[in-house]
């Protein structure tokens, strides 16, 4: 496809046009909107980044509408599909489509805009397929799955340009290699196509414009960032315990939070697990019990009506408060929100930036966020995260390199959706960046995987999963693909539980592993109310509404997420300040009488220097380290260094770990000394001694369903599904066990392998981490009692040995203890 | 592989293999529940690869119970097949010479809900089949265990699974038999079965196997 000369008779007219819309909202464009549309005239691909807020959605969308004005002014038939706009989240597809109308209608012109996604009815479904509106808003896995139909070829035939939106969300997930692949198709049928990325601030936006242009080598990377202010402020608790530990401290400052709810007419507040969420707002309609109606929850694990009901009233600004997870992170404009609450820490600066980005989403407005801290560390990280934000250091995200599973599945679309001839299918996929280092192997044992069902199987007859004709890998079987179609777009649902009422009405989706431990008739939180479970059946928990008391609130998988490793670098910067006398930030003055407390009884190690405390206490024998590397990297360190100590002598050890520290706990009463110490912490033979002690099997085990259900292997039951699907229904624990015994080489058994060490060890952390151990200074010291930075690790480790309430209470006794000394 | 737990249940003594079987001494008589053959064949026609050496597998796991112990009778508690798409010449011809083994060998089979919809296993195969429930040895034999039942029963149909919690995250995930007074629920013979975790009620009592040995857990003494 040719584009058109870009000088119509009339070049003026359509930005005049433009302005109009911009000056009746009192709007400017600003330069890198400008610099957009000229890139764009270009036939330039490339990647915009501002803070959310800034108007990049016109930057990117008023160009390819300017361009067929200029081309096609006085045309007033419908064109073909111009435009294709992705979005992350099925949840942003309407209101990005809304949007985009608006700019539509105010320039008069013959384009239609619609949305596709799981949500949108077969019959509309067929009817885009044989029609195609001008501009269709859609996810990754809606355009993976129009890919299997071979007559949306010659449909797209007239596209020009592709817009991700959400790049950074995507960029380093499986759904963001999807994305690339898709991509990678789209340019092989027209080598012309331009794509225009959206994206957050981040440390790597080279790299993440790259994956998203492909091998294009002239992309344009366009820096929205205006400026926009940020304002973090934090509540500082009035009596400052020097003994931080997790979890209590958030509802002292309850009301505090209530009060600055009050103060606004609508508010964000966002907590890091769900089940905080649950937590908050149970606890928050206690206090006020007059705001019943007035504020509303929203997590991903909420009925998406109910969830719809209250993005609704939060448009609108008919509702006080939501108290929300990162389910309320992206996109969709609220307006009305005049201010952001975090509780707990902000675990990275990308996302407390994000987060504070939901209020003053108008262009030039200034973004406020209160942060409540629910331990006396996360002060520190507030203050770390906006000094970060104010240098503009933001962490970076990396692409996945060569997911197989994922590979497996689009060959299979490719096969559905046409055929595909081998040679230069190879070369298109690794026009994708994840799999530009796609080797010769992996490829050949995908393709056997998806022909013949693996390299070491025998040939069964029955086995046609993709057949060999004429040159074409394609799919002929009618079953196969419709159980394909079926299981495209299951990339992240884990198997979920529907919660219902015994009238019918949905509540939401939990967790098989929480609702099985549940027993009947006994009660747990959910969707802010208490619920006590009738019956399981089906896939589905029958739930009634119960009397005032206790229930279990739902801890959902994947919650904690680590610390990021730059926000851990600059909590050491700030702590480093602070040893120097430098600090400025209200968080670390109010700091003060613990980090000296830590620095008296202890020391406040510097940037050279790494900790290690000994302490004696009632449970034995304690050895603390503080390598600041994230829960995840100091959870495969804790492992490493009990094998290796039980390696030199056999004795039981306990461990805990938090973001910035560890614990190994023993009866033994052997000393350790600086040398030793040195072995046990040498990073050589550091993967491979780690999978020999980690429970490393069980957690490859639990991975591989993930990539089972990606490579089509798991096909996902729902409520009612016909037999056919039943029957060919199995664990990822089943395919892992079987594969293990009978074909051990089994690529898709490595690939789960390294999702754990990447995924759930942060291996490539922990090495860097143990290199620079080597070249710091051992300080060794022996505490009489508790620091302020052992304690919360103390406490970690108390609550796996005894049950809840006692340990509330035993740990409020020794901070007492610790407090009056 | 370890010895079986012997235990006196309703005045018969039985004993629990770690093979995810039970033994009756006083008539000779092994039983296992849902052994879904067939299973592996019905996932490759759907275009899943699932390699067939576990029907093999099983048949070598079931000749050495009967052997090891001098059965005379087999008895099968239901789901033999797994689906109608999965009765494949293959899996014929492996039950078929395995079954030529032990021609003196009596089997019976309750039908389970998997073999109402794949129909009865072939002829050659000489099993004889009984609607879920059936008194065999004067023991009541079902596929679906059932609280109105009013005798104590040997059934199959959960799959039953348990998890044992350690310190910290370390836990195991077994098959197991879930025994009361009134039931004993066997788990699933078949290698390529999945697991169903239970929710144990006071006074029942949990035997974890992993194939190779059977423990009792403590479980509310």
């Amino acid at each position: 496809m040719v584009r058109k000369n870009i000088k119509g008779p009339d070049p003026k007219k359509p930005p005049e046009k433009i302005n109009d819309f911009f000056k009746s909202r009192n709007w400017k464009p600003f330069p890198f909107q400008t610099k957009t549309w000229k890139a764009y005239r270009d036939g330039k691909s490339g990647l915009v980044h501002a803070p959310t807020g800034t108007g990049k959605t016109y930057a990117v969308w008023a160009p390819p509408l300017l361009e067929w004005m200029d081309a096609n002014h006085s045309d007033s038939k419908r064109p073909k599909l111009q435009v294709l706009w992705l979005t992350p989240l099925r949840a942003l597809v309407e209101d990005t489509t809304r949007s985009l109308c608006e700019l539509v209608e105010e320039l008069e012109i013959a384009w239609t805009v619609e949305s596709r996604t799981g949500d949108t009815s077969g019959n509309i479904k067929a009817k885009q397929r044989r029609n195609f509106p001008s501009a269709l808003v859609t996810t990754p896995e809606s355009l993976s799955l129009l890919l299997s139909y071979p007559e949306t070829k010659e449909c797209f035939s007239e596209l020009q340009t592709v817009v991700v939106d959400e790049w950074h969300e995507l960029l380093s997930t499986k759904r963001g290699s999807q994305t690339e692949l898709c991509l990678a198709r789209l340019r092989k049928w027209n080598p012309n196509l331009r794509t225009w990325g959206l994206s957050a601030t981040l440390g790597n936006l080279e790299e993440a414009m790259a994956a998203l242009v492909g091998n294009q080598k002239d992309g344009v990377l366009i820096d929205g960032d205006i400026k926009k202010k940020f304002i973090v402020k934090t509540i500082i608790p009035k009596n400052m315990e020097c003994f931080p530990w997790a979890g209590h401290l958030g509802g002292k400052l309850l009301e505090q939070v209530a009060e600055a709810i009050e103060k606004k007419s609508t508010s964000l507040v966002f907590t890091n697990v769900r089940s905080q969420t649950e937590y908050w707002f149970d606890a928050l309609l206690n206090i006020r019990p007059e705001w019943k109606g007035q504020i509303g929850i929203h997590h991903g694990s909420i009925d998406r009506k109910e969830r719809t009901e209250v993005e609704n009233r939060l448009r609108a600004g008919s509702i006080k408060a939501v108290v929300c997870t990162s389910s309320l992170d992206l996109g969709v404009d609220f307006s009305p929100v005049e201010q952001v609450i975090q509780i707990g820490g902000p675990k990275g600066i990308a996302r407390l930036l994000q987060r504070a980005g939901r209020c003053g989403h108008q262009p030039g407005a200034t973004s406020n966020i209160l942060c409540v801290p629910t331990q006396a560390m996360e002060l520190i990280e507030y203050a770390a995260a906006r000094h970060s934000i104010n240098q503009r250091k933001i962490e970076q995200r990396e692409p996945l390199q060569s997911p197989l599973d994922l590979l497996a599945q689009h060959l299979i679309t490719l096969a559905l959706g046409g055929g595909f001839k081998e040679k230069e299918t190879l070369k298109e996929i690794r026009t994708a960046w994840s799999f530009r280092n796609l080797t010769k192997d992996e490829w050949n044992w995908t393709i056997e995987f998806i022909v013949q069902g693996g390299k070491t199987l025998r040939a069964y007859d029955q086995f046609k999963r993709v057949v060999f004709r004429e040159g074409l890998y394609c799919v002929e079987s009618n079953r196969i693909s419709r159980f394909h179609r079926m299981s495209i777009g299951t990339i992240t649902s884990d198997p979920a539980i529907s919660v219902k009422f015994q009238t019918g009405k949905t509540l939401g989706t939990i967790e098989e592993s929480f609702i099985s431990r549940i027993k009947i008739g006994s009660r747990f939180f959910f969707s802010g109310k208490l619920l006590t479970l009738i019956r399981i059946r089906d896939l589905t928990a029958v739930v009634k509404l119960a009397r005032k008391g206790k229930g279990a609130i739902p801890v959902w998988g994947g919650g904690k997420s680590p610390v990021s490793s730059e926000l851990a670098n600059s909590v050491r910067e700030r702590i480093e300040e602070f040893r120097q006398g430098q600090s400025k930030q209200p968080e670390m003055k109010a700091m003060t009488r613990t980090l000296t407390l830590q620095s008296q009884w202890s020391c406040l190690p510097k940037f050279s220097e790494f900790l290690i405390e000994k302490t004696l206490t009632k449970d034995g024998n304690n050895w603390f380290l503080f390598p600041f590397a994230g829960r995840l990297a100091h959870e495969g360190l804790a492992s490493l260094i009990a094998f290796r100590m039980s390696k030199l002598e056999p004795m039981t050890l306990s461990v805990s770990f938090n973001d910035y520290g560890l614990n190994l706990c023993s009866n033994s009463e052997k000393d350790i000394n600086e040398k030793t110490w040195r072995i046990l912490l040498q990073p050589k033979g550091l993967i491979e001694e780690l999978l020999q002690c980690m429970n490393q099997s069980e957690m490859a085990k639990r991975q591989f369903r993930e990539v089972a259900r990606v490579a089509g292997l798991i096909f996902q039951g729902y409520p009612g599904a016909q037999k056919s699907i039943k029957q060919v229904q199995a664990s990822g624990g089943l395919f892992f066990d079987v594969f293990s015994k009978y074909d051990p080489e089994n690529l898709l058994l490595t690939q789960a392998r390294r999702e754990v060490l990447d995924r759930q060890l942060e291996i490539s952390r922990l090495t860097k981490k143990l290199k620079e151990i080597q070249s710091q200074n051992l300080i060794i010291k022996e505490t009489d009692r508790l620091t302020p930075f052992s304690f919360p690790l103390w406490a970690e480790s108390l609550r796996t040995q005894i049950s809840s309430e006692s340990w509330s209470d035993r740990v409020r006794k020794m901070a007492q203890e610790l407090e009056a000394i | 592989m370890t010895e079986g737990i012997k235990i006196s249940w309703n005045k018969i003594s039985l004993t629990l293999l770690p093979d995810r079987a039970i033994y009756w001494p006083s008539k000779k008589v092994i039983f296992i529940a849902d052994p879904h053959f067939g299973k592996a064949a019905t996932f490759r026609q759907s275009g899943i690869p699932i390699p067939e050496h576990g029907t093999e597998d099983d048949c070598t796991r079931l000749s050495k119970l009967i052997e090891d112990n001098s059965a005379n009778s087999l008895v099968i508690l239901g789901d033999f097949f797994h689906a109608r798409l999965g009765k494949t010449q293959e899996i014929h011809d492996i039950l078929l010479r395995w079954r030529e083994k032990f021609w003196e060998l009596n089997i019976h089979l309750i039908r389970g809900n998997h073999d109402l919809s794949s129909g009865d296993p072939w002829n050659d195969l000489q099993i004889k089949c009984h609607q879920d429930p059936f008194d065999l040895f004067d023991l009541e034999c079902r596929h679906i265990p059932s609280k109105q039942s009013k005798k104590p029963y040997l059934a199959g149909h959960i799959h039953p699974g348990f998890t044992l919690r350690g310190k910290g995250k370390n836990r195991i995930r077994a098959a197991c038999f879930h025994v009361n007074n009134s039931q004993i629920v066997l788990p699933a013979f078949g290698s390529f079965t999945g697991l169903k975790n239970i929710n144990p009620e006071d006074g029942d009592q949990i035997f974890l196997t992993n194939g190779e040995e059977i423990i009792k857990v403590p479980w509310g003494n």
